[in-house]
């Protein structure tokens, strides 16, 4: 029963994107714009960008997925499809965490495959990329189930905006702490091993809590 | 405690969480919880003004410690207490308890600002700048973000019961996540700046000084009660305006303000 | 400046937030009050203009 409700919950997140394949590119996009930013105003030569390379990107992925946040459940709170998920005979964390995965491999997912080339950009060192990598694919997805708890706690507010990212960043903190120290640790010779460790144990609490808390939220929201 | 002293007290709990019962209850004690905390608080102050003898490291500026410390463990006293009555609010749905919660949170912000501020200042003559990233300090940044995100979100929805509860519950995800946040700030800082500690008053004190520190912090317990309960009177009247309770109280209000 | 500066510009800051802490509630309870007597007095009003027949 719960497969089912998954397999049809991401078919059908599949077909949307795909509807909409240009929005799938906007985080990216917002990532690499970042870059940009950061790039000039850091003045573009290597000697200033190498050492916080690392930094910069892991907050352009950050950032570009705080944005995105707002697609995670407004479109469906819109068209009705919140209540039917409430009155669905499978869970609601269920849908939420299927919902959110799905969320992350459309948003996050591409500016994980981004990163290579935004680090050329950012004259990031070739030793650092493989660890920056692993941070990103354990650190993105918690930031994505904590991120829903926050768009369940603001999904009936219109013009929720800001108030979304002063809600977010403290949640955030610990994993861009860990995720961009587990690379600078890596940089200054230490083991990088410990922090990456810490993400999947975060990673692990995440995936069994935050959809049950996002499920609340939804429902505080919807009463 | 025998049965019917516990069954008065249950009693007594039940029937204050009728409203007009808890306002009649927050505008008899809030004055007296003022004032006592008031007292108490200048007993502190005037001990850790004039009788503590001054640090010989720090001089003078170790007064400051005498509200920095309470402080902070006010702020981090205050978000504990927010989150456990969201945590009754949510289980019980017990209005007065959604009430109390949302009231903590102004308060507890205002103890973090003054923790941030008393910190800076104090800063500045020891380590020679107004800000240091210190993991104390740093963690009390965010806590400060995370009281202005629950008043915020509780101002933004426009059912107060709704309101509450999402506040109230993202009070309860950052009680979960303050010791996460902490520890990685900790473990941030000792990464980028080395196993230097930033002494800020952990030196061990002679018992002399510890005095005014005590009464500090009752002073400021004592306070933060009667902010509590002023401030939760308040939503509650707003809560309830159209009933005829509050009516008959305004009336009478004017009527006294009139004499 | 010197140390004792500090110690005033931080006891200053204390005094002045729990100031603050004190006054918002008193304003809030009193805009509260204020409100209800309004309306109770906008409300009489409404019920004096359409209640020509009992009008004195």
């Amino acid at each position: 029963m719960m497969w089912q409700a998954a397999r049809a919950l991401v078919g059908r997140d599949l077909q949307l994107v795909w509807a909409r394949r240009g929005d799938a590119f906007q985080p990216a996009l917002f990532a690499l714009l970042t870059v940009v930013l950061f790039a000039l105003a850091l003045g573009g030569d290597a000697e200033s960008l190498a050492p916080v390379a690392s930094a910069v990107l892991w907050l352009a992925v950050l950032l570009a997925g705080l944005l995105s946040l707002d697609s995670l459940f407004r479109g469906d709170a819109e068209d009705g499809s919140l209540e039917q998920w409430m009155l669905a005979p499978v869970p609601l964390w269920w849908l939420v965490l299927v919902r959110t995965l799905m969320h992350w491999a459309t948003t996050a997912l591409p500016v994980i495959l981004a990163a290579p080339l935004l680090g050329e950009l950012l004259h990031l060192p070739r030793a650092q990329l493989p660890v920056l990598m692993a941070s990103l694919l354990l650190g993105t997805p918690i930031l994505s189930l904590l991120g829903a708890v926050v768009a369940a706690l603001t999904v009936g507010m219109r013009r929720a905006g800001v108030l979304v990212a002063l809600l977010a960043l403290p949640l955030y903190v610990p994993v861009l702490v860990f995720g961009a120290g587990a690379v600078a640790a890596s940089a200054q010779g230490l083991d990088a091993v410990g922090a990456l460790l810490l993400l999947g144990a975060g990673l692990v609490l995440s995936l069994a809590l935050a959809p049950l808390v996002a499920a609340a939220a939804l429902r505080i929201a919807h009463n | 405690m025998n049965s019917s002293a516990k069954n008065r007290l249950v009693r007594w709990f039940h029937q204050l969480g009728s409203p007009p019962t808890f306002d009649r209850f927050a505008a008899r004690w809030t004055p007296w919880a003022y004032l006592l905390g008031l007292l108490t608080m200048g007993i502190g102050l005037y001990g850790a003004l004039f009788q503590v003898p001054a640090d010989y490291q720090q001089g003078d500026s170790f007064r400051i410690l005498y509200i920095h410390v309470p402080s902070a463990w006010m702020s981090m006293a205050v978000f504990a207490l927010m989150a456990f009555y969201a945590a009754i609010a949510l289980i019980w749905r017990i209005k007065l308890c959604e009430i109390l919660a949302m009231a903590c949170a102004p308060s507890g912000a205002a103890f973090t600002l003054i923790t941030l501020a008393t910190g800076s200042i104090w800063g500045k003559p020891m380590w020679g700048t107004w800000w240091d990233w210190d993991p104390r300090l740093t963690t009390e940044l965010i806590l400060l973000f995370l009281y202005l995100g629950v008043m915020g979100l509780y101002a933004a929805i426009d059912d107060r019961r709704n309101a509450a509860r999402a506040a109230g519950l993202l009070a309860i995800v950052g009680v979960a996540l303050l010791p996460v946040i902490r520890w990685s700030v900790v473990w941030w800082n000792s990464l980028h700046q080395g196993q230097t500690i930033r002494l800020l008053g952990e030196s061990s004190m002679d018992a002399s000084m510890i005095a005014p520190l005590w009464w500090m912090v009752v002073g400021t317990h004592l306070w933060f009660v009667g902010s509590l309960l002023a401030r939760a009177r308040a939503d509650n009247l707003r809560r309830e305006a159209g009933k005829d309770w509050v009516g008959k109280l305004a009336g009478h209000e004017s009527l006294e303000q009139a004499r | 400046m010197s140390y004792r500066d500090y110690v005033i510009a931080a006891y200053a800051v204390f005094a002045a937030i729990m100031l603050w802490d004190y006054l918002a509630p008193k304003l809030q309870l009193r805009a509260a009050l204020h409100a209800v007597r309004q309306r109770a007095a906008r409300s009489a009003n409404r019920v004096r203009a359409t209640n020509t027949e009992l009008e004195r």
